[in-house]
């Protein structure tokens, strides 16, 4: 993955715009999921059944992890769960199978999918009532269960609710390195704090001519993350910024000091070179083979990477100097506008929150979940511990979707390619989100 | 539709002109059960078209009045999707790449092929070489992203076979400044083949003795192709002329394939009208503009359906009779 939105369903978005052509709209895909109270249960169980589009494919150990809940689910419940493997697309189908009525009861994604496709337009139920339940065995509210900070740094749905989304999977993105690296640990004895102390750690890997950054050059999105993560450290929130219809806000002094330090990175030429003449996952691959130090990007790379780093390798991992939030971006399940068996669904939410089911997001799937009692995987540790933040804020403060594509992607490479400075990134920047706002209307 | 009016004009003709007009009615038996019959045999041809093309293109018409997320209700708009489409930048640098794709990627097409023409011809071995030239066309555009990325990476097969030549310091080829020029290259490569087939199939049909006797006036290889080839096939031409306006307005997977990347779509300076109705239409993360894809889809149609009038108008030429 990319963004929580994808890195695997090209294929077939492509496949399925193939069929558009000219790009009159069509409608939806899928089977009809309206099959409410169709399935019997043994008896003395509640019985019933839901139906669910799952953004795994079959094949991801995600979903080996979840289909494991939906058997043992079934047995102790008689509820059967109707499910598709959809993939990622599965936010690009959603809504116009909603339109048709089409659509299933649950769904999952990455809650900022969520609320781009469903919650910001009230098309994602309330599940504040998943909230109160207990989780079976364990014993616990699943409010007691899971931290509100996840809940909190959510944006709110036509409604004012936050809670459109049960998190079972939780991740950060940040600064990843190899400690073991005998030229990362004689550039830096313990992570630097503040921005300086970084660019001076740089030039000690320049010195021993070791690429500082590695960096997938195409990629807006986790490049990106570093301006994001400056206009942290100065006080920015990436949102209000995106936001603001007048542009005024990209003249506050501090967006141009968060621009240039980001300019320090390109200009300085601590970026591996040849990054931006490669396709992902070259330089992703070129890190974990130790020709860079660091790698900025989502928790999920130190899966994506695990074949390739050599044994010795130790991870270690940090926040990009000077910012003082981590961002999250978690991963739940949401109801559909109309979905017709929501007592059977939160039934399901609760149930595989619990600790024993839920342990295999951590210990098959290798990620962290959103539950402080189920450890992370090794590798995670200390992805989990930032994780532990009092307060957590959203990658990009939120901003997502379309002002990514219109104002952000085609800027934010021509500044990190080095084709624009620092002022000149600002006023790009500032004089297309203007134009872009006047496009929403 | 156009191959269909070309093969036959006389007939398209008499259709066209309305049969009321000409001839009283009842002028032969033949011509008038013909004329009866008209109708009962293209009926189902008309009844799909109007289906599964006219009423599609009403209904996109219809919504591109609105603002609609397919989801909730439409909202009016009136004709506020069209004043956005000409008010966004990116809409007009993805209007600019369109037209850049359909001439400059035309001319260059058809220089090439014409080129072939000249030389398959007269060679031995053409009709392997034909298969070999209309290969690429085959090829899923999917499978050259994923080669592309490979065969054109900093230090891969081309970059050596460049350096191996003497050049030191060969492009950066999957750089974004040269995404334009890639997917032209890509598209040109595609669809020199194809066109170069059809172009053969109608070269083949030149009798022979029509290049002898320009042998015998002493016409040179270009001449017999400025005189011979090129007004015996010129119907051919223009019929690839306007294939050629069609699809190349509608590729948007080599622009997907080439420029877009994990976790985010493709800079904007590489888009054309097809993909910005494809990102309004199918946003990642965010609320599809149904309204404003289907008028960005209306433009483009007009565009091809404005490029292929022009086209036929300016090579129209009176059949050659042999």
């Amino acid at each position: 993955m990319g963004s929580t939105t994808g890195r695997g369903p090209r294929l077939l978005a492509i496949a399925t715009a193939a069929v558009l052509a000219v790009g009159v709209s069509a409608c939806s895909s899928g089977k009809s999921a309206d099959k409410a109270g169709a399935a019997g249960g043994d008896s003395g169980k509640s019985g019933g059944s839901f139906s669910y589009w799952s953004m795994w494919r079959k094949d991801e150990p995600q979903a080996k992890v979840i289909q494991a809940a939906i058997d043992q689910f079934t047995a102790d419940t008689g509820i059967k769960v109707d499910v598709e493997w959809t993939g990622r697309d599965v936010s690009k189908k959603i809504g116009p199978a909603m339109a048709a009525n089409k659509a299933p009861d649950m769904w999952d994604q990455g809650a900022d999918s969520i609320y781009g496709t469903a919650a910001q337009n009230g098309n994602a139920q309330d599940l504040s009532a998943v909230l109160d339940m207990t989780i079976p065995n364990d014993n616990v509210k699943v409010s007691a269960a899971i931290p509100s900070k996840y809940w909190d740094s959510l944006p709110k749905d036509p409604k004012g609710g936050q809670h459109w989304v049960i998190p079972y999977e939780a991740s950060t993105a940040g600064v990843f390195y190899n400690a073991a690296d005998p030229d990362v640990s004689a550039a830096m004895s313990s992570a630097p704090t503040d921005w300086d102390s970084f660019i001076k750690v740089c030039d000690a890997l320049k010195a021993k001519n070791k690429p500082c950054v590695a960096s997938e050059g195409e990629d807006s999105w986790t490049n990106g993350l570093w301006f994001d993560y400056l206009l942290n450290a100065n006080g920015v929130n990436f949102a209000d910024l995106a936001n603001d219809k007048s542009g005024a806000t990209w003249d506050n002094p501090a967006v141009l000091k968060a621009a240039q330090q980001t300019e320090q990175l390109v200009k300085g030429g601590y970026i591996i070179p040849t990054y931006t003449a490669t396709k992902y996952p070259a330089q992703q691959t070129n890190w974990a083979g130790g020709k860079a130090g660091f790698l900025i990007n989502g928790s999920w790379v130190t899966a994506e990477v695990a074949k390739q780093i050599p044994s010795t390798w130790k991870y270690g991992f940090m926040l990009p100097p000077g910012a003082t939030q981590p961002d999250s971006m978690t991963f739940g399940f949401a109801l559909t506008k109309n979905a017709k068996n929501v007592s059977q669904a939160e039934k399901f939410m609760a149930y595989f929150l619990q600790k024993k089911t839920l342990s295999g997001i951590s210990t098959e799937a290798g990620n962290i979940t959103p539950r402080t009692d189920i450890p992370a995987p090794a590798e995670l540790a200390d992805v989990q511990k930032t994780l532990g933040a009092d307060k957590l804020r959203l990658t990009f403060d939120g901003v997502a979707g379309d002002w990514n594509t219109k104002v952000w992607t085609q800027n934010y490479l021509d500044f990190w390619h080095g084709k624009t400075d620092a002022a000149g990134f600002v006023a790009k920047m500032k004089s297309a989100q203007v134009s872009f706002w006047k496009t929403q209307s | 539709m156009s191959t269909a009016t070309f093969q036959d004009p006389s007939r398209t003709r008499r259709v066209r002109g309305g049969s009321a007009a000409r001839g009283p009615v009842g002028a032969a038996p033949l011509e008038r059960s013909r004329r009866r019959m008209f109708w009962a045999f293209t009926a189902p041809a008309v009844i799909v078209y109007a289906v599964l093309f006219l009423l599609p293109v009403g209904y996109a018409a219809w919504t591109s009045l609105y603002k609609w997320d397919g989801i909730s209700d439409k909202q009016w708009k009136g004709l506020g999707n069209y004043k956005t489409l000409w008010q966004d930048p990116i809409f007009r640098t993805s209007l600019g790449n369109t037209l850049q794709t359909l001439v400059v990627g035309g001319l260059i097409t058809f220089v090439i092929s014409f080129a072939l023409m000249l030389v398959l011809r007269e060679m031995n071995r053409r009709l392997f070489a034909r298969s070999v030239l209309f290969f690429p066309c085959l090829v899923n555009a999917m499978v050259f992203g994923i080669a592309a990325g490979v065969l054109f990476s900093p230090d891969g097969p081309v970059n050596q076979a460049l350096k191996w030549l003497g050049w030191s310091r060969p492009p950066q080829w999957l750089a974004t400044e040269h995404l334009q020029t890639m997917i032209l290259g890509t598209l040109v490569w595609t669809a020199t083949g194809y066109y170069t087939a059809i172009l053969m199939a109608a070269v083949d049909q030149i009798p022979d003795y029509l290049y002898e006797a320009a042998e015998l006036d002493g016409a040179n290889a270009f001449q017999r192709f400025r005189h011979v080839t090129l007004p015996m096939c010129w119907d051919v031409i223009s019929v690839c002329a306007v294939l050629w306006t069609v699809s190349s307005v509608k590729i948007f997977e080599l622009i997907l394939m080439y420029g877009g990347s994990s976790g985010s779509q493709p800079p904007t300076g590489s888009w054309n009208t097809a993909l910005y109705v494809y990102e309004e239409a199918f946003p990642q993360a965010s609320t599809p503009q149904l309204g404003l894809a289907t008028a960005a889809a209306l433009v483009s149609l007009f565009l091809v359906i404005l490029f292929t009038v022009v086209l036929r108008r300016i090579m129209r030429r009176d059949p050659v009779e042999y």
